[in-house]
């Protein structure tokens, strides 16, 4: 950027009070785009950022702690980033709900504060930890509002394969986007102290970015956004490229089985309502709730009939741990393959075995 | 192993009083559905519901309130309180007519299958839940703002685990609209989420109910600082026990033990160690204060000095 961000009491003579614009939504679904504009606009991503690599070269405004402690907790709960399991949520509930992980999120957050009131937090792990983060901001006397961002899935999976390399197959990444999007929307509801929330079509954003972004600056009522100065959206301009858009793929394409294709395309059609005007009503929640139950019906299901192969799994992962333990118990020597010790004169032997400390006794 | 009282279609009472036999709800037509409700019996605690029932209803999928003989106008203002927050569908006011035996002496001498019992009222209660979690509530506990979205997300995120959670709490004797005390020397924590299944139902336990659970559960605790229990200093808090003597027969009722201190210190215009004095700013009510600005703020960890406990950990 050319010029420091607006003053506070520029934009705002009675003060700004403290916003953390929490970006979720599956990954490659635009949630770096609009992270990228939204601090380009004026937002504090919270600083290091992760860099930009091949798979998103104009970075991912992503501050790196988050990517860290998040990538930390997912491990620990044995959670992927892509996890198509409903159970999944509550692993990364509890986590949530501790205290010292609630304390290192608010005391990772308060100081940021002292750069901007306006905070954006963006990280494509974020819908699990959501609970969190809100906390977080309560604690900090900061008010949470969300951006959900959504892409088609039949992309998503796509742009998925293409750049992460994914072996995992079309259908559990639509498993595990139909999982995410569906909680996401259930951990974004409107709670106390909450500031708001939108969802934003990936295509609004690349095909009018203007409108879209002064939008949701109004929805979330984000000062930043709102009294952006002219050099900061010409900044934008140079940014978006609607070639970002670059997977451009159909529910067919995929192959799903036929129950997961109508909830993943059924899933998509509610979402792409609640990003209309005046789409995220109560009813709307009851319809989500239902695609929720149905989801979780359809994955416990396939869990019961393909028990066997989760069994299996589970022996295979025994006899794996059992044998890498036996190998680490073998000694230094007892790897070395037989005819090359063999080919070791014994005085050569006797030398190395006393550098090490550990000859034999006499016999 | 299943609990042997839950394995059947449900319960009898000694009375014979029939439109008062339970049936357990995973017995009814289609089940339970998922997410979580919250069950409260209660008995004249009209004052503190315009603070208690606006975080439960926006935290839970259903709140259920069983009213006991109330006077005081309970059930009616539950359902005012519902309405002016637009809830009223989440919300759902049931009566139980009969006396019930107080805790302590009273509650020991009573038949667990009689309709005066403690653990039939609450089988009775927990028997009209439609959800496969449940949260026991008082009608004097308020959650903070952390702790309703706690509570909210732990409420679809639990499924069908087999998981009991514990909520902290702490008591808040309110002395005026601006004025309370907020008891910081007492750590109590006590079992308030269970599943809905045979595993889980009430029975019997020396001085109250106790719910059941199976051998294998998995618990956890949330942090302190996410609710707090409202004793109105100018109300009859010890109304539902048998007699002061009732809660001086076990460790397990060191929590009455200790309100009843801090209750009559506060009469005698002392404040006892352990206990914060709070006012609130004008125009604010200090439980909203309390629960919206003053715990949420508090510097964490949340220190909850209780000498006691540390005592009986190192004893446990």
């Amino acid at each position: 950027m050319t010029e420091q961000p607006r003053a506070i009491d520029e934009m705002n003579p009675d003060g700004v009070p403290r916003k953390v614009l929490f970006v979720a939504g599956a990954g490659r679904s635009g949630t770096s785009t609009l992270a990228g504009i939204v601090s380009r606009l004026g937002m504090h991503v919270p600083l290091p950022e992760v860099p930009p690599d091949d798979s998103n070269p104009r970075g991912f405004s992503e501050p790196q702690w988050v990517v860290d402690v998040h990538d930390e907790w997912l491990a620990e709960a044995l959670v992927q980033v892509s996890d198509s399991r409903p159970e999944a949520w509550f692993d990364t509930g509890r986590i949530c709900s501790r205290e010292p992980a609630r304390i290192r999120v608010s005391e990772w957050l308060e100081p940021h504060f002292a750069e901007h009131p306006e905070l954006v937090v963006k990280d494509p792990r974020l819908s699990w930890f959501l609970g969190l983060w809100r906390v977080a901001a309560i604690r900090t006397g900061a008010t949470p509002v969300f951006a959900t961002m959504l892409r088609p899935p039949a992309e998503v999976v796509g742009s998925k394969q293409k750049y992460y390399a994914n072996k995992l197959g079309s259908a559990h990444l639509a498993a595990s986007w139909v999982n995410m999007l569906l909680h996401t929307e259930r951990a974004t509801r409107p709670a106390e102290g909450d500031g708001g929330r939108v969802f934003v079509r990936y295509e609004d954003l690349l095909t009018d970015w203007v409108r879209t972004t002064t939008a949701l600056g109004h929805a979330l009522d984000l000062q930043t956004i709102i009294h952006t100065r002219s050099d900061q959206i010409r900044e934008v301009h140079r940014f978006i490229d609607p070639n970002l858009r670059r997977v451009t793929s159909t529910l067919d394409d995929l192959g799903l089985p036929r129950r997961l294709h109508e909830l993943t395309a059924a899933t998509w059609d509610e979402l792409n309502r609640l990003a209309d005007a005046g789409g995220d009503t109560t009813a709307a929640h009851a319809t989500f709730d239902e695609l929720r139950a149905e989801y979780v019906d359809l994955y416990e299901e396939a869990a019961a009939i393909s028990r066997s192969t989760a069994e299996h799994a589970r022996h295979q992962a025994r006899r794996r741990a059992r044998a890498e333990a036996a190998d680490a118990s073998r000694s230094l020597a007892d790897r070395v393959p037989h005819d090359v010790r063999a080919a070791i004169p014994p005085s050569v032997r006797r030398g190395v075995r006393k550098a090490l400390g550990r000859e034999r006794g006499d016999r | 192993m299943t609990i042997p009282i839950g394995a059947g279609h449900g319960l009898t009472n000694l009375e014979g009083h029939t439109d008062f036999d339970i049936v357990w709800p995973w017995n009814r037509p289609g089940g339970l559905r998922r997410g979580a409700t919250a069950v409260l019996r209660v008995k004249n605690e009209a004052p503190g519901l315009r603070f208690v029932l606006p975080p439960l209803l926006r935290a839970c999928d259903h709140v259920l309130l069983v009213d006991n003989g109330s006077d005081d106008g309970t059930g009616e203002e539950a359902l005012r309180v519902a309405a002016e927050h637009g809830l009223s569908e989440r919300f759902t006011l049931k009566e139980y007519p009969f006396e019930v035996a107080r805790a302590g002496a009273e509650h020991l001498a009573v038949n667990e299958r009689s309709v005066h019992s403690l653990a039939y009222f609450y089988n009775w209660c927990f028997s009209h839940v439609r959800t496969r979690y449940s949260w026991k509530w008082d009608g004097d506990m308020v959650l903070t703002t952390e702790g309703e979205v706690s509570m909210a997300d732990l409420s679809w995120q639990v499924g069908m685990a087999e998981a009991v959670i514990r909520f902290p709490r702490h008591g808040l004797y309110i002395e005026s609209d601006r004025k309370a005390y907020l008891d910081l020397g007492l750590r109590n924590i006590e079992e308030w989420g269970f599943p809905m299944s045979p595993d889980y139902v009430y029975t019997k336990a020396p001085e109250w109910e106790i719910r059941t659970t199976p051998e294998r559960i998995e618990m956890f605790a949330l942090p302190q600082g996410l609710c707090v229990e409202l004793k109105w200093l100018d109300g009859d808090e010890f109304a539902h026990w048998t007699n002061p003597e009732s809660f001086a027969t076990s460790i397990r009722n060191r929590r009455k033990r200790r309100e009843w201190l801090v209750w009559n210190a506060l009469h005698n215009g002392q404040v006892p160690e352990g206990v914060v004095e709070i006012t609130s700013p004008e125009g604010v009510h200090v439980v909203d204060h309390v629960t919206h600005a003053w715990l949420p703020r508090a510097p964490r960890p949340f220190v909850v000095d209780d000498p006691d406990h540390a005592k009986l950990h190192l004893r446990a």
